[in-house]
């Protein structure tokens, strides 16, 4: 055993040290560190910096635009990136849908659309859930019927993610009601400015618009936008879901988040003495950062475990829940330590143009909001109460 | 033994749900909130007229209850509703501080219960979590005045308010318990500035800075250097209201969250077959029914010695603090992404419930507090 990085791969760490070093503006690392949702021009154009670079999709096959990266070299970057507040790369395009294109699309369809996510051509949003259906996503009744050389499709997604940005969505949709659920159901790719769409905003409780309503009447879809054969898309969705994966523990990002937790609970008083001193609260960090750091090497035993073994197994489940956890409780802390001044909610505090008052400390402005907006981190992406039953079913066999 | 509420105080409280059920409406309550004042004037003129501040009043702040029963009683409806008027602040624990005041200072609380003046009380000052005694702002003596200099952070609905009670110290230094005073300014008094914030749980908080700010020695509340125990109950009372009001949110987010584990459904069956989430809806069940014991034990021992009363209150502030953060945190989760969205109420309410850990003292902070107590 031995759980040091190898000489390669600390090399490549500084490599990535430098580059965002020179390229990510302090403008945009403050506002990731304060939980600021970012513009779509501010995404896009990170993306590029990225892009530029080859490392927008590093962990892709070289053969598609990417650097064939392994677990290991995308959890440095990730951990890297994540240290000194860069953006997140959005995981619709690159994560999700680009796996079920290199696996299950056609060549037509690989060669158009993977070079196009690259450009920032299009920007991707995931049709999954719908009002009825979230966790039983296999009973979705938005329907596609065909005729002649397309789809219609009729019906309602919902909690679509930065639906308000997109121009493309991948859904899944019902063309068979015969069988089982799953079995009448495929994956297509759609238009966002065809006829018949409709984008409604959704705002999430601390006032954001990050998620959506999507209406589909009478919207058609040619069908080479079908990937894969049709009532087969249940397949390629749980494919995708195990690649959604790999960042999901978010290890690098609440590495960051404990440092400026600690840093904060030093500059607040308690008892006459720095919060972090306080035996309650000192506790509390402590435990936090205990179960981070044995994430970690959880994190990367499951992940390399993959890598020998293809994709991901059931376990990453497990991945899921304690990184949205572990994010969670950080949360909370934060918005602790900030005693009556985590009332204050200024989201634009970073706004170009913003005149508003000085805030000290300045986390006060979004903690609460960051807080709250964060307890999506247990639901989204199949929650954890479906995530302990994947656990408990497929790995325990209970 | 009597657990029940007098018929008196069941009617009171039956009639304060049923209005802020009814009439003052969620939908309502959040127009104001987000409004330039941070809640409706019209909404307070009802309140008052309900006869809400007379049951929060003693008969000798010219009302006619102000038990510790009362307080409860009336705050648990004013969480149910999710009132966001400042009734604890601008009724409450200012009339209790102008009742050691003059006569002209009492008349201003005379006034408030007629609904026609609203002041408000700011003490903290951020410079320790939640310390009742750390002021830092000086009020210094200069001939027939004072002159005062320092700020009070994170003040909820002071905009829009007449008078401006403030603690601040005439003598010792930060952190000891004597040589605070307090005093009452009209809020357009000069050298007076404000900085506005929305705050996260609705309506407005305000920083107020005072900057050479001379006033009169007639705006001296009762004893020079002597206030502590003055703050001290109105904060004591205070906190014993906001637990009140935590356990009517508390109460509102179990109806709703039983209400859709009831009727939301996944895979055929309502989400509230599955035995995972009956497991941790009875739980938030049994520990709401922990909360309310402690209140009514935090309002039992209320009059009875400091002691006593700070141990009982601080047991309720901090189970309220930790049942709240369960509670906000579970009923969303158990709501799915449905938790998640502004338009639906549950949100709302979790968001007053966790912002009232950050009020008078949070969990760890009464925790600590019960600690030394009971060593
Ligand atoms: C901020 C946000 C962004 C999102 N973005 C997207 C997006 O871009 N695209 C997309 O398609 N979807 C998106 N989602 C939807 C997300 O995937 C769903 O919210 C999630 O799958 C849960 O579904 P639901 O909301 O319908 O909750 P429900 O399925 O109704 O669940 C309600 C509760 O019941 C529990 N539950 C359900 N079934 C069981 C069971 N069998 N056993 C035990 N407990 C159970 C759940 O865990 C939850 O606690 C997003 C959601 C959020 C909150």
């Amino acid at each position: 055993m031995d759980l040091s990085f190898s000489n390669e791969q600390e090399n490549f760490r500084k490599d990535v040290r430098n580059f965002l070093r020179d390229t990510l503006k302090p403008n945009i690392s403050s506002k990731m560190k304060l939980g600021i949702l970012l513009s779509k021009d501010e995404i896009e154009s990170w993306h590029n910096t990225l892009n530029e670079k080859g490392w927008l999709a590093g962990s892709w096959p070289k053969k598609y635009g990417g650097q064939g990266w392994g677990v290991i070299e995308s959890f440095i970057f990730e951990e890297e990136c994540s240290a000194v507040g860069a953006p997140r790369i959005l995981p619709f395009a690159f994560n999700m849908l680009a796996p079920v294109l290199m696996a299950f699309g056609s060549d037509k369809q690989r060669g158009y659309w993977l070079p196009r996510m690259l450009n920032g051509d299009d920007w991707w949003c995931q049709g999954y859930s719908e009002p009825g259906s979230g966790s039983d996503l296999a009973s979705l009744k938005t329907s596609a019927s065909r005729e002649g050389n397309h789809y219609i499709v009729n019906g309602q997604k919902t909690w679509t993610t930065l639906g308000q940005h997109a121009n493309m969505i991948f859904c899944l949709v019902k063309t068979s009601t015969k069988g089982k659920p799953q079995e009448g159901i495929s994956f297509l790719l759609i238009d966002m400015n065809s006829d018949g769409i409709e984008v409604r905003p959704l705002r999430t409780i601390d006032g954001e618009h990050e998620i959506n309503e999507v209406f589909f009447t009478n919207v058609k879809v040619p069908i080479e936008n079908l990937v894969g054969e049709e009532n087969k898309g249940w397949t390629y969705a749980k494919y995708l879901l195990a690649h959604e994966r790999t960042g999901i523990a978010n290890v690098g990002l609440s590495k960051r988040r404990i440092g400026e937790l600690k840093q904060l609970a030093s500059e607040t008083k308690k008892d006459g003495k720095p919060l972090i001193q306080d035996p309650i609260f000192a506790a509390r960090v402590a435990k936090t950062e205990i179960d981070l750091a044995n994430l970690e090497i959880t994190n990367l035993r499951i992940l390399s475990r993959a890598q020998a073994g293809g994709s991901p197994g059931p376990e990453s489940s497990i991945l899921k829940i304690l990184g949205s956890e572990i994010g969670q409780e950080i949360d909370s802390l934060t918005r602790r330590a900030l005693g009556r001044r985590a009332t204050i909610h200024v989201p634009n505090i970073l706004d170009y143009g913003y005149n508003g008052p000085n805030i000290s400390p300045i986390n006060a402005a979004t903690a609460a909001g960051v807080y709250f907006n964060n307890r999506k981190t247990s639901i989204y992406g199949g929650s954890n109460e479906i995530q302990k039953n994947i656990i408990s079913k497929a790995v325990l066999e209970l | 033994m009597d657990f029940s509420l007098s018929s008196e105080r069941q009617i009171l409280f039956d009639t304060l749900t049923k209005y802020f059920r009814n009439e003052y409406s969620l939908e309502r309550r959040n127009e104001a909130a987000s409004s330039d004042l941070g809640f409706s004037r019209d909404s307070w003129k009802s309140i008052a007229s309900l006869g809400v501040f007379d049951a929060l009043l003693k008969p000798e702040l010219g009302g006619f209850g102000g038990d510790p029963i009362d307080i409860i009683t009336v705050f648990e409806a004013i969480g149910s509703g999710l009132v966001i008027e400042p009734v604890l602040n601008s009724a409450l624990m200012s009339s209790m501080v102008l009742s050691h005041g003059s006569e002209q200072q009492k008349a201003v609380s005379q006034a408030v219960l007629a609904g026609e003046a609203r002041p408000i009380f700011a003490h903290f000052e951020d410079l320790e979590q939640y310390e009742i005694h750390s002021v830092e702002t000086q009020s210094t003596e200069s001939g027939n005045a004072f002159i005062v200099n320092g700020t009070k952070s994170a003040v909820r609905h002071l905009v829009g308010a007449c008078h401006l009670i403030f603690s601040a110290r005439t003598s010792k230094t930060s952190n000891e318990k004597d040589g605070i005073s307090l005093f009452m300014i009209p809020l357009e008094t000069s050298g007076l500035t404000f900085e506005t914030f929305e705050s996260i749980d609705g309506g407005i908080v305000s920083d107020v800075t005072f900057s050479n700010v001379r006033i009169n020695k007639d705006s001296l509340i009762g004893k020079k250097d002597q206030a502590i125990s003055i703050i001290s109950e109105a904060i004591e009372t205070g906190t014993l209201a906001l637990c009140a009001e935590a356990l009517g949110i508390m109460e509102r987010i179990k109806d709703i969250t039983l209400n859709y584990l009831k009727t939301r459904k996944q895979f055929g069956v309502p989400i509230g077959k599955f035995q995972t989430l009956q497991h941790r809806m009875t739980q938030l069940f049994i520990e709401i029914e922990q909360t309310r014991s402690a209140i009514m034990n935090a309002s039992f021992w209320f009059n009875d010695s400091v002691e006593t009363r700070k141990k009982y209150l601080s047991a309720a502030k901090y189970t309220v603090g930790r049942v709240g953060a369960l509670v906000a945190e579970e009923s969303i989760q158990m709501h799915g992404g449905m938790g998640m969205t502004w338009e639906y109420d549950l949100g709302h309410f979790a968001k007053r419930l966790i912002m009232i850990n950050h009020e008078f003292g949070d969990e760890d902070h009464h925790l600590n507090y019960y600690a030394k107590f009971s060593a």
